[in-house]
């Protein structure tokens, strides 16, 4: 049974956030500006991001609520009666609830009745774990359309307050930690939605799932990106190990934290996977019209590219599309952010036949994912 | 940041000599070649952070002893690194004498690496005699026993898969390793000369590679047997920093 994504959606919570304005929704720790932060926002582009706090570190909107608005606009923009949907798919980093799955949640929200329910948990690749199982699903003819939802609330993790409670972590201890404040200068918020069918749409473009693959390194690879530790390599206690939840925020435990120094094996994995791919038939470089990468192009360091293309098996830069430096990096939502933008964009000119690579690379503990789509019409 | 770059893809400063062409284009078979070698050394790479020493640089553990340590363990691989290569060298018959120039160069400009790296042992606190004194280790005797036996075969081409693996190497030292062992340990600059050595003229040694790859592998056999060497180089280096001794022989 061949799959399609007929339909997509999204959801950004309140205004788009310029560069300088970053800080004062997140708050600036103990009233002190950031050392770090014009430094990392200057690497990674972004220009614009959303966030669901206000500058009161308030929540606007919940992560479900997130979800559920993207649902909505790709449901509402569909030629399919609501109750054909089988499945309800729905990946985050974090719910609003430890438990249960935030599918549950989602799916009292949008009083889909009676479907089949499925919540990922991972970081930036859950989503492509949750579509895969979808697209599995379908495959399998177990239901005519399945709904694939992405949302990330990080903002509640990186507002000032996380880091004022965390007095005898290694961010209180360090005049700079590089580890533990990376992420508040990258992350932000928002939701992406994919409906997929047993059929294309019966009027304009819809995406064929070609392929989904995904090779995950962590058997050899140390953690990069984790929520739960102190982040010190001698301590092996995690979150719950501690007497209280007090505590363990007071040690740090609770922060979001990124090695930054392995932060390089994720693009030497990333292209590993792509090479294997290519190895294996499974991809053809030269027959990749559009590359849509979770990283933009200037994360992979010139030489590796260079490289690809030596060996002719690089994409030129004028095939990579993304929205981060306007939508920001909301994680597992990037991609199905990307994608309900790309099919709408007039930044680039998308035609039935063409073919889509999207690379949705995971530092948590490298989980490296990929997916081919091609356009079609019915 | 510097650390952690993507080490086999060389540094950005350094000039490529006149002899050297630039901007190699392969040729078909040599383009597959690299593509399978680059797969080659990204898993050599990563499974070098499973090597309880070597991740001990990753989880921020690591220590002036295991840098002695590791020093001990390498050096006879270095000092056998030369003759292996002068071998290499001596194997090519007058139908590759190019390759046969390109690789003598290359044996005089590490034949003597290995004195850098007993410096560094004795900067970093070590006892010279402790460091000439050392055999080489169960790996380092499997490693430098195939790169014996590939380099004394006629025109042993395959042995462009072994220098992919260990000039790769050299310049993830180069550019992963040595500052953040620095960092980690206390130790100077002069305790990691050997390491921060193989970091000088990446570009160049790069289109060096591409040009006598270009040169050589023109047909399947010769992808496969580039492959299957940088292969078994790979997994016997990694044996020999497995197989680490720990105490002074």
């Amino acid at each position: 049974m061949t799959v399609y994504i007929t339909s997509t959606g999204s959801f950004f919570p309140g205004p788009a956030i310029s560069i300088d304005q970053v800080e004062s929704i997140l708050g600036a720790v103990h009233d002190k500006p950031s050392s770090l932060r014009v430094q990392i926002q200057k690497a990674n582009k972004i220009q614009t991001r959303h966030y669901a706090i206000d500058e009161n570190q308030q929540t606007t909107h919940s992560n479900t609520e997130m979800a559920t608005n993207a649902a909505e606009q790709c449901l509402d923009r569909a030629f399919l009666n609501r109750e054909k949907v089988g499945m309800l798919a729905v990946a985050s980093t974090q719910g609003d609830l430890p438990a249960p799955g935030m599918a549950s949640m989602v799916q009292a929200e949008l009083e889909l009745p009676e479907i089949e329910i499925l919540t990922t948990h991972g970081i930036c690749s859950s989503s492509i774990m949750a579509l895969k199982a979808a697209w599995n699903s379908l495959r399998l003819e177990e239901h005519e359309a399945a709904l694939v939802l992405s949302s990330e609330l990080a903002s509640r993790l990186l507002k000032k307050q996380r880091y004022e409670a965390a007095t005898t972590s290694t961010f209180a201890a360090k005049r700079i930690d590089f580890s533990t404040e990376f992420l508040r200068w990258m992350l932000s918020d928002g939701a992406g939605a994919l409906l997929l069918q047993n059929k294309p749409a019966p009027k304009g473009l819809s995406l064929r799932i070609d392929w989904i693959r995904g090779f995950s390194h962590a058997h050899a690879l140390p953690t990069c990106m984790s929520v739960g530790s102190a982040g010190r390599p001698t301590d092996s206690r995690t979150w719950q190990d501690y007497d209280t939840y007090a505590e363990a925020e007071q040690d740090g435990a609770l922060l979001l934290r990124q090695d930054v120094r392995l932060l390089d094996n994720l693009m030497r994995m990333g292209v590993d996977g792509y090479l294997r791919l290519v190895e294996e038939g499974v991809s053809k470089p030269s027959e990749v019209d559009h590359f849509l990468c979770h990283y933009s192009s200037h994360h992979f360091r010139n030489k590796i590219l260079e490289m690809l293309d030596t060996a002719g098996v690089g994409i030129p830069e004028e095939r990579w599309w993304t929205n981060l430096y306007s939508r920001g990096n909301t994680g597992a939502a990037s991609l199905f952010i990307m994608l309900d933008e790309f099919l709408r964009t007039d930044e680039v000119s998308v035609n039935v036949g063409d073919r889509v690579l999207c690379f949705v690379p995971e530092s948590g503990r490298f989980n490296t994912t990929y997916l081919q789509l091609t356009v079609v019409e019915k | 940041m510097s650390d952690g770059e993507i080490s086999i893809e060389g540094g950005e400063s350094s000039s490529v000599q006149e002899n050297v062409p630039e901007g190699v284009v392969l040729n078909p078979h040599a383009q597959v070649c690299l593509q399978q070698l680059l797969r080659v050394w990204l898993g050599f790479e990563r499974d070098l952070s499973k090597v309880p020493l070597l991740r001990r640089i990753d989880l921020g553990t690591f220590t002036v002893e295991d840098h002695q340590v590791f020093l001990r363990n390498i050096r006879q691989q270095v000092i056998e690194g030369s003759r292996w290569i002068a071998r290499t060298a001596s194997s090519f018959d007058r139908n590759h004498s190019e390759i046969r120039s390109t690789i003598i160069s290359h044996a005089v400009d590490e034949h003597r690496d290995y004195q850098m790296l007993e410096k560094d042992y004795v900067a970093s606190g070590g006892r010279l005699e402790d460091i000439l004194n050392m055999e080489r280790n169960v790996g380092s005797e499997a490693l430098h026993g195939f790169l014996m036996h590939r380099s004394s075969l006629p025109n042993p081409i395959d042995l462009l898969g072994a220098m992919w693996i260990i000039e790769g190497l050299g310049e993830k030292m180069a550019h992963s390793w040595a500052e953040r062992i620095q960092e980690l340990t206390g130790l100077s600059e002069e305790s990691t000369r050997f390491m921060t050595y193989h970091g000088h003229n990446d570009s160049e040694h790069m289109q060096r590679f591409y040009a006598t790859l270009d040169r050589v592998c023109n047909n399947e056999e010769s992808i496969t047997s580039i492959v299957k060497t940088a292969k078994v180089v790979a997994r016997l280096y990694r044996l020999q920093l497995e197989e680490i001794e720990y105490d002074i022989q």
